[in-house]
């Protein structure tokens, strides 16, 4: 039998289990348990986004004059 | 007409560089400008100056590039420097210690089941929907700026600059499991505090 998983742990292995370092065995235990957890699903994709969601929200385009400053900064301290 | 040739590598300009060759120099500022701001800019948060960063990074780049065996790619050298320059900076100003971001932390109920239903332990992947986009710029950099110090250029590198978590080890001095844990944590933190923002609590 294998052991359960709870949500809290699984929360704790989701970082190695999307990296794709979680042991085997736990791996097959953690998505065991996603395949009947909604709660956990739903976690998962919050999880998943939120990466993405603080990127796309921090583009910081550079002001366009950005190079030539930064080398002409360098020719003074250079 | 010319048939232009493969552009150089970072490691080739880098040679020609500290042969004295100084447009060589140029073009890898120029490559890694925008790169390296956006870099600066998350991890200065709103009050921080990323162009003075920058300056102090490619001034340190300037003169250690001697010093630059290739042990490490030319760019996560380059990433190191920019991290530590504006961690400088941080240091230097004066902040106002920052609210932790623990109390945005998953939750759960006694038996380690998440509390919540599944509509709201999702609703930080509809942040973008949910809120005005100059609202969540300002939000975002605020609740980046709000992670522990030993946190943030972790989940930056690595989740905003989408550096692969060997690369950030690399940069940062850590074990990948290191940089793991506190990339998960950030992450964590960060989900319940896109929550908070559309009125769910994590």
């Amino acid at each position: 039998m294998t052991p359960q998983v709870s949500c809290v742990s699984g929360v704790e292995q989701l970082m190695d289990y999307l990296e794709d370092v979680l042991p085997l065995e736990r791996r097959a235990d953690l998505e065991a348990h996603l395949a009947v957890c909604a709660r956990c699903v739903a976690f998962v994709a919050s999880y998943r986004e939120t990466p993405g969601v603080l990127r796309r929200a921090t583009l910081a385009v550079p002001p366009p004059d950005l190079a030539p400053r930064v080398l002409e900064f360098l020719r003074r301290r250079g | 007409m010319a048939v232009p040739g493969p552009e150089p590598s970072d490691e080739s300009l880098a040679s020609r560089a500290v042969a004295g060759d100084e447009s060589a120099f140029e073009v890898l500022v120029v490559r890694y400008q925008a790169r390296a701001y956006r870099l600066a800019y998350r991890l200065l948060g709103a009050e921080g100056d990323p162009q003075d960063a920058l300056q102090e990074a490619f001034l340190q780049v300037f003169r250690k590039l001697p010093s630059f065996r290739g042990e490490a790619k030319f760019a996560t050298w380059l990433f190191r420097i920019v991290t530590n320059a504006a961690l400088m900076q941080r240091r230097r100003r004066a902040r106002r210690p920052a609210e932790s971001l623990e109390l945005y932390l998953p939750r759960f109920d006694a038996s380690g089941l998440h509390a919540g239903t599944p509509a709201e332990l999702q609703a930080a992947a509809h942040v973008e929907e949910r809120l005005d986009r100059r609202l969540l710029a300002e939000k975002a950099l605020a609740g980046i700026e709000r992670l522990p110090d030993g946190y943030r250029a972790a989940f930056v590198l690595r989740d905003l600059e989408e550096l692969p978590t060997a690369e950030v080890a690399e940069v940062l001095g850590l074990e990948p499991a290191a940089v793991r844990q506190r990339v998960h944590r950030a992450r964590l933190m960060l989900r319940g505090y896109l929550s908070d923002l559309v009125g769910v609590k994590p």
